[in-house]
């Protein structure tokens, strides 16, 4: 999928530090309730899971549902007691998988 | 707007200043003080124009558009009724409501208990007690439709004239007024027009978490560095685009000798991208809007200003007051009932703003449509709404209208992409 997916952290944080994580998908987020103009329902395309790691342990899963809008925005926190990397994936209904990390330096 | 009288001495200066820099600086300098090459020939949209697939299709071709007037005259004298009017006062409740016959009575007025009160506008009077004033059947008959009898400043749709609404149903709703005698109850505070208050923007709409419109600027700087058929790209010329167009947009729109019409930002896109690098952006295209958007952010917080100094562009910004006040499609409204004499009211629940303010964030972001809107795209869905076939974005009427609305926002600070409804 060609779309960039948006992430907001913090690159350095102080040890024990409880940071704030925004995310976020251009994504249609088709329903599968629709109908199109021919009358024919538009089929489900959604991205149905979402999983944050961080240094490989997770940190954060989300099943999403039809019912979540357009490019889904996800937003947590997480206690930092480390430097590392976070890792993002998001998967489609089609299987495509979309990723993205950030680093992040803990002092 | 800049005013000819004080900026002629601060040209002559600039002459003068000019020629003794253009003598010691390198070519590239001069260069950038040419005129920036435009094609002159073809058309800057899609040709012939066709309504966007999602927006609604009538048969508007006998009403006044931007580019033609058309519409059957406003009687000159009250139509006179045979006897006193037979209608069907239920059926009249529902009409009042009903927005698919033109937007229905309750965008502009509170009705008391008609279309259960919800979200009634203000850009008329409250009717909620109309059948305590005595009014005769005529009059109410021929103020629905035509009130331009009684009133030719007002802003009320020619309901009947313009064949929105037959003699039946006209009747059904004055029999409905009859039976309005008390105040209207609302369910709730918000609904009541008097005591909504004006809605306030306060989104980041630059903040790409928040406006999705702020990815058109990564898709932009893309097309900065894609090579077109001569071989070249934007960035062969603008290598520097946030130093070069760090004010560029605020000047936009302005009259082009060259075309003999007023252009903005979107139109200098698609004409001077053919003239230089090959690329063909047509207006209201994904790629011409994505540039549109970078092009409008480089010159963030800087104050609108556009040039309407010499008399060809005096000329156009005269046009475009012309146009903003001529009366458009089978409801009859012109940009300024809506943005001037009804602004800061509600019609039904939407408020309108004033001219002022109405440009500043083009292209903005729509979470209604999830898509990016140029000015040319609203101009064209206010026309469909109002039931007045829309122009082609590049139609040079549209030029002088933006002129005259980008001059009546003069001074504000541009803030693109913006984000709305």
């Amino acid at each position: 999928m060609a779309a960039t997916p948006r992430l907001k952290l913090p690159r350095e944080a102080k040890k024990g530090d409880i940071i704030e994580i925004k995310t976020l998908l251009p994504h249609p987020m088709e329903s599968g309730q629709r109908k199109g103009k021919d009358g024919k329902v538009i089929p489900r395309k959604i991205i149905n899971k979402f999983v944050c790691t961080f240094n490989d342990k997770p940190v954060f899963t989300a099943g999403l549902e039809p019912a979540v809008a357009a490019n889904p925005y996800l937003e947590f926190f997480a206690k930092v007691e480390e430097s590392g990397t976070f890792k993002f994936t998001w998967t489609d209904d089609d299987g495509t998988v979309t990723t993205a990390e950030q680093k992040i330096i803990v002092t | 707007m800049r005013q000819g009288g004080i900026f002629a001495a601060g040209a002559a200066f600039l002459i003068v200043a000019g020629a003794f820099v253009l003598a010691v600086t390198p070519a590239s300098f001069a260069q950038a003080k040419e005129l920036a090459p435009l094609d002159t020939k073809g058309d800057a949209s899609i040709r012939p124009w066709k309504r966007y697939d999602k927006w609604p299709k009538r048969d508007e071709s006998k009403f006044n558009t931007l580019a033609k007037i058309s519409s059957p005259p406003a009687p000159k004298e009250p139509r006179k009724l045979s006897g006193p009017i037979k209608g069907d006062a239920a059926n009249g409740a529902k009409l009042v409501s009903n927005r698919k016959r033109g937007g229905s009575c309750l965008a502009c007025h509170v009705m008391g208990p008609a279309g259960g009160a919800n979200l009634p506008g203000n850009v008329g009077p409250d009717l909620s007690e109309i059948g305590n004033a005595n009014l005769t059947d005529e009059f109410l008959f021929n103020y629905i439709y035509d009130a331009r009898v009684y009133n030719p400043e007002t802003v009320m749709p020619p309901w009947g004239s313009h064949g929105l609404f037959n003699d039946q149903e006209i009747s059904d709703m004055v029999a409905f007024l009859k039976t309005l005698k008390s105040p209207a109850v609302f369910k709730t505070a918000l609904d009541n027009p008097e005591k909504r208050p004006a809605p306030v923007e306060k989104r980041a709409n630059l903040d790409p978490m928040e406006n999705p419109g702020m990815w058109a600027i990564d898709k932009a700087k893309e097309l900065w560095s894609k090579v077109g058929s001569t071989g070249k790209s934007c960035a062969s010329c603008h290598g520097n685009p946030a130093m070069q167009f760090k004010a560029w947009a605020s000047s936009l729109p302005k009259w082009e000798p060259r075309l003999n019409k007023v252009l903005g930002v979107e139109e200098f896109i698609t004409r001077h991208a053919r003239a230089t690098t090959g690329a063909e952006y047509l207006m209201e295209t994904d790629d011409n809007r994505v540039l549109s958007v970078y092009l409008h952010n480089l010159a963030e917080g800087v104050p609108i200003t556009v040039d309407v100094s010499n008399a060809a562009a005096k000329a156009a910004y005269k046009r475009g007051e012309v146009l903003a006040n001529r009366k458009l499609g089978q409801l009859n409204f012109a940009c300024t009932d809506c943005h001037g004499k009804s602004a800061n009211h509600w019609i039904r629940g939407q408020w309108l703003g004033t001219l002022k303010g109405q440009y500043d964030h083009f292209p903005t972001w729509r979470t209604s449509q999830l898509v990016i809107w140029d000015i040319r795209q609203r101009f064209q869905w206010c026309q469909v709404n109002i039931r007045a076939d829309e122009l082609p974005p590049d139609a040079k009427e549209y030029g002088d209208l933006e002129l005259y609305l980008a001059a009546q926002n003069d001074g504000l600070k541009e803030n693109v992409p913006g984000i709305r409804h």
